[in-house]
């Protein structure tokens, strides 16, 4: 079928207006940050400037913190990646394989549960938190983001696992493994590709999320998007270039991150959405 | 295969013991925590529904709410609407079709502070770039922490800016997943482009548009980090929404009942926003079986 030019052109122009869309806010922090300050706030912004490094030295000397706050999100991120999969796997595995109803309710009981919104747990966690001397620690941050994704998790890990035929567990049965075994040696691999899609977003929300460090994050586990805010708050004259180049270096690594993850970002949320 | 009930626990026990040590059993304290009234340095002493009966009597909960349900319809009918065009108009066969969804998808990427510093830079009403164009074309500035409609209007284009993703998500794969022939039939029995849309395509979507819609109204419901780093709730309370509220409530006030009671009335009301759908949801899915 021929397109008429005309059909073309405001083809283009839509996916123009999409990216610009998209883009420009993450364009302009990022050149910004890279900018000397007589050229960041000119109008319209300068696309030829001699970039410069002065913001992040001042970053590095100013903000000690800031670096610190990385490797906590760092930290925290693993952490809550290995947590999540760890839960999601072999739920995931029990839910395509085990067919009783009390096993399939308790897939459904973590969809609702998952309904209840974050910030209403914070208040009844924070005594138990404390009673359990987890206040102010990675360890609590990596819990409390798996927890968020486990629900997830494990419905992406069934919709994968499904697609793994069963005659391969029935032979790994006949030699002798049990499902423990089986799940390890020969399905969870097969599912590799799922565990990738769960281990996007848990390390998505990770190492961005705002809430869960605000509340219970004070000073040794404080992450990076935590002392940003802090950043952000410093009221008497915001230093922008300063505060461009701390947001690019803690938008950078998720950011290649997403875009060489992006096929298992789509499957993942497709098994998610039609599955869930 | 024979297994013991010992394997099949074994295997949801990691999962289900941390929503129930995180989520579920936290809720139910919290129910409990709502019939009582407590704060630091004082036992919880049982007073039935007056806490519920204290923020259903506040006009701070009320203005919240009210700005709550404003942004949560706007930006997600404005993300389904937005969505839905993008996926039609990538299933359509476009150029550069992998790096275009590259540059679509990047800002799911992208943290909320990090999204606040972005949208607070441009809309600086003194250096912005926004704000710079709104003046040239002749438009009223964005004074987004002076005038709380122009706070909740950014609030509303930031949380579209980092959700829209995962909605065009959601939708191009669906448009995706239905066949081609269906089009290539009705092309043959002479059916305009819009006609295809209109009696195909749109109908074809509607269980994964409902999804979409109540994914997203039930988690923007939620909405706390952008209105927090963008304006605290303020000037004078005016951009509150429930969350912000909520954490006023336990974490400035101290008010640990009436926190609770806003808890349970978030969660009711994210599910009464969400229930049209979830009706029109069960109603599709009876209609397919």
């Amino acid at each position: 079928m021929r397109r008429s030019p005309l059909v073309t052109l405001g083809k283009l122009a839509a996916l123009a207006l999409i990216a610009v869309w998209s883009l420009a806010p993450i364009v302009l922090i990022v050149t910004s940050s890279l900018k000397p300050e007589n050229q960041i706030f000119a109008v319209p912004p300068t696309l030829a400037f001699s970039p410069t490094l002065k913001h992040y030295a001042a970053l590095l000397e100013r903000w000690p913190d800031f670096f610190t706050a990385l490797g906590n999100s760092l930290i925290v991120t693993a952490g809550a990646t290995v947590i999540a999969l760890a839960a999601s796997i072999p739920a995931g595995y029990a839910y395509s394989r085990f067919q009783q109803g009390w096993v399939q309710g308790s897939a459904f009981w973590l969809i609702v549960v998952r309904l209840i919104p974050p910030i209403v747990v914070t208040l009844p966690l924070f005594p138990l938190v404390n009673a359990l001397g987890l206040a102010d620690t990675h360890l609590l941050l990596a819990i409390l983001y798996a927890t968020f994704f486990v629900s997830l998790g494990a419905v992406v890990m069934r919709a994968f696992f499904d697609q793994v035929p069963r005659e391969l567990d029935e032979a790994a049965a006949v030699d002798g493994a049990g499902r423990w075994m089986t799940l390890i040696r020969i399905v969870a691999p097969l599912g590799a590709q799922g565990a990738l899609a769960v281990a996007v977003f848990v390390i998505v929300f990770a190492w961005n999320d705002f809430l869960f460090a605000f509340i219970f994050a004070a000073t040794r586990a404080k992450t990076a998007p935590l002392v940003l805010s802090e950043m952000i708050g410093n009221f008497d004259g915001v230093d922008w270039g300063v505060l461009f180049a701390a947001a690019t270096v803690q938008l950078a690594p998720v950011l290649a991150f997403v875009i060489l993850a992006q096929k298992h970002l789509v499957a993942g949320l497709s098994a998610g959405a039609t599955k869930g | 295969m024979r297994e013991g009930i010992l394997t099949r626990l074994g295997m949801i026990a990691p999962a289900q013991g941390l929503i129930a040590a995180v989520i579920a059993g936290p809720a139910l304290y919290l129910v409990w925590l709502s019939f009582q009234a407590s704060s630091y340095g004082s036992a919880p002493s049982f007073v039935g529904f007056s806490n519920y009966a204290r923020v259903l009597g506040d006009a701070y909960f009320w203005r919240a709410l009210g700005n709550t349900a404003i942004v949560v319809l706007v930006v997600v009918h404005l993300e389904l609407l937005l969505g839905l065009l993008m996926a039609l108009l990538f299933a359509s066969g476009i150029p550069f079709r992998r790096v275009m969804l590259a540059i679509v998808i990047a800002p799911y990427a992208v943290s909320e502070v990090a999204a606040v510093v972005m949208w607070r830079f441009m809309t600086d009403p003194d250096v912005g770039h926004v704000s710079a164009l709104l003046r040239a074309v002749g438009l009223p500035m964005l004074e987004w922490s002076v005038v709380p409609a122009h706070g909740l209007v950014l609030v509303s284009l930031l949380s579209v800016w980092l959700h829209l993703p995962f909605t065009f998500l959601i939708l191009y794969a669906a448009r995706l997943a239905l066949p081609g022939e269906i089009y290539e039939a009705a092309r043959i029995d002479g059916a305009s482009p819009f006609q295809a849309f209109q009696r195909i395509t749109l109908p074809l979507l509607i269980p994964a548009i409902l999804i979409a819609a109540l994914f997203r109204l039930i988690f923007a419901f939620r909405l706390f980090s952008e209105v927090w780093l963008l304006t605290q709730g303020g000037p004078a309370r005016s951009t509150e929404v429930v969350a912000v509220y909520l954490y006023l409530e336990a974490f400035r006030y101290n008010a640990f009942g009436g926190a609770a009671a806003t808890g349970w009335l978030m969660v009711i009301g994210s599910l009464l926003l969400a229930a049209p759908y979830l009706i029109r949801l069960r109603k599709a899915a009876r209609d397919a079986a």
